[in-house]
């Protein structure tokens, strides 16, 4: 017998939603990195094609993480029936919108005659400016959606909205500079790429500084101080996210920034490209622990403190069945 | 029309599952799935601390946060204040399951066994998959509804009726001359966590 308890960890959402989460954040921040670009005139284009390819399928295939953790798959056509109260019929908009816009700014970008056309670039313009609405909404909203559920208070801090927005354009600044590196690995590439690797350090201490926040803020009471104590004692959280998705890359982006910026310089290439990865890594372990150790909150009364007791899990009694033949 | 609650007696209920028992009897909860609940722990502080049951099921909250998150509309309340599933529009996100801070909804997608090492359904699981499944469908939230089935024909919830302390009393909170009621005014019922404000439905009268 195993009822569900106060201060039990939920198990509904796992790494389905967490991967869906991930690819969210990673879709709206290289988005939001490429169209800015795109704007700014960035001297690397080829750091806004890359981000353009990288949004649309990536938010196509976190979607499709989405429908597979349904219950009932099917009825995924009904998830934006009620978006005056619900962040998961909101976000199913949100994202609609966004995935049709930067479908459109790929398909415009990729094709030159169509952007070179009369009003072409105009067009663009204009759906680089939804669409960044819409990525910074679709960044947000996989923060939100935690951050509205009433029933898991680890997650009801307030700040998990912010640390997955900057998570997000972390993901999305690092899977750019991956895709750059893989497609240009000249020493042509590897001057604006010294610049990226500076903007990444920067945002990297600034998702650093909003995780320490995040946890300070689930310290300060009791239930989500229960479930950030579980997440520190999570070897995946500490060493695969803190050491490897956020150290070991601030590490890599600053070696490649203070490297001589010539053909010499080639071999930070591996650096970027190991940086880059373990830093997408951290994203996705970031939204897992985040998850699997929101938990429920403890149930009281004014002038009745219920503490629940711990107990340990009996082993499944052997009832000296034998299985069919 | 009526606005049913419910009120669990704390100093009556010595914890004996009774009502877990009934529930799963009357609904067919599979395994794991537990709509009304009791859990152990203890009150109170040293010298003065005791062992004490808490009863917990759907609150049946005036203002549901499982209703407002849900994205398809499936999770409805109805005139009567019960809360209810549809579960021909339920698309299974569980995002209910997250938005309740008392743990109600469960979301089953199989049927396994009360049995270990993976035996085959009995007869008895096999009869209570297929009705559970008719009622509350498979991938798709499921709670507590009062025992809608029996309280419409004119019978109290399961877990009242078997309760063999009288630790629940079930009926109409509009009523003022209702057991409910009274026992709400009398004894000064309290809910679980009001700082949720979801507005429960279900009271508790605690031990003194």
């Amino acid at each position: 017998m195993d009822p569900k308890v106060n201060g039990q960890l939920q198990r509904e959402w796992g790494w389905l939603i967490a991967t869906y989460l991930f690819l969210g954040g990673v879709g709206g921040g290289a988005y939001t990195i490429a169209a800015i670009n795109s704007f700014l005139g960035e001297s690397l284009e080829l750091s806004t094609t890359v981000g353009l390819w990288i949004a649309f399928p990536a938010l196509l295939v976190g979607t499709l993480f989405l429908i597979a953790d349904l219950g009932s798959p099917s009825r995924a056509v009904l998830a934006g029936m009620k978006p005056r109260t619900s962040w998961i019929a909101r976000g199913t908009w949100i994202i609609t919108i966004f995935m049709i816009l930067s479908f459109l700014h790929l398909i415009l970008h990729q094709f030159t005659t169509v952007g070179e056309a009369a009003g072409g670039a105009t067009a663009i313009n204009i759906i680089a400016v939804g669409g960044i609405v819409f990525a910074i909404g679709t960044m947000a909203y996989t923060g939100i959606l935690l951050g509205a559920s009433k029933g898991i208070p680890f997650w009801r801090t307030g700040v998990v909205p912010v640390v997955f927005v900057i998570s997000a354009v972390v993901t999305g600044h690092f899977a750019i500079m991956l895709g750059v590196t893989l497609l240009s690995n000249t020493a042509d590439t590897l001057v604006p790429l010294r610049t990226m690797a500076l903007e990444a350090a920067g945002l990297v201490i600034l998702e650093v500084l909003a995780i320490l926040f995040f946890l300070q803020a689930a310290f300060r009471q009791p239930d989500p101080r229960e479930s950030a104590e579980r997440i520190l004692r999570k070897r995946m959280f500490v060493i695969g996210y803190f050491v490897l998705g956020l150290a070991v890359p601030l590490i890599l982006m600053i070696v490649v920034y203070r490297s001589a910026p010539d053909a010499a310089a080639a071999g930070m290439f591996p650096a970027i490209t190991i940086g880059a990865l373990l830093g997408l890594l951290g994203g996705l372990i970031l939204r897992q622990a985040v998850l699997i150790c929101g938990a429920l909150p403890t149930l009281n009364m004014a002038g009745f403190e219920f503490r629940r007791i711990h107990r340990p899990k009996e082993p499944k009694p052997d009832i000296g069945m034998l299985p069919p033949q | 029309m009526p606005r049913y609650g419910m009120v669990i007696d704390l100093k009556r209920c010595y914890g004996c599952y009774a009502c877990s028992m009934a529930c799963k009897t009357a609904n067919h909860t599979p395994p794991g799935v537990f709509w009304a609940r009791v859990l152990m722990g203890e009150v109170g502080t040293y010298p003065n601390a005791v062992r004490q049951a808490l009863p917990v099921l759907c609150m049946q909250c005036e203002e549901p946060s499982c209703m407002e998150v849900c994205p398809t509309g499936a999770t409805q309340k109805r005139d009567d204040g019960i809360v209810i599933v549809d579960k021909e529009k339920c698309m299974g996100c569980k995002y209910c399951i997250m938005a309740c801070p008392y743990g109600a909804r469960y979301s089953v997608e199989e049927w396994e066994s009360y049995f270990p090492d993976g035996l085959p359904l009995t007869p008895l699981e096999e009869f209570q998959k297929k009705a559970w499944e008719e009622k509350s469908g498979v991938g798709v939230a499921t709670k507590c509804d009062f025992c809608l089935d029996r309280i419409t024909n004119g019978k109290e919830p399961a877990c009242v009726e078997a309760c063999p302390a009288k630790a629940r009393i079930f009926g109409d909170l509009d009523d003022p001359n209702s057991e409910v009621s009274i026992l709400i005014k009398k004894e000064r019922g309290q809910v679980l966590n009001p700082e949720f404000g979801n507005k429960p439905k279900v009271y508790y009268l605690l031990p003194r």
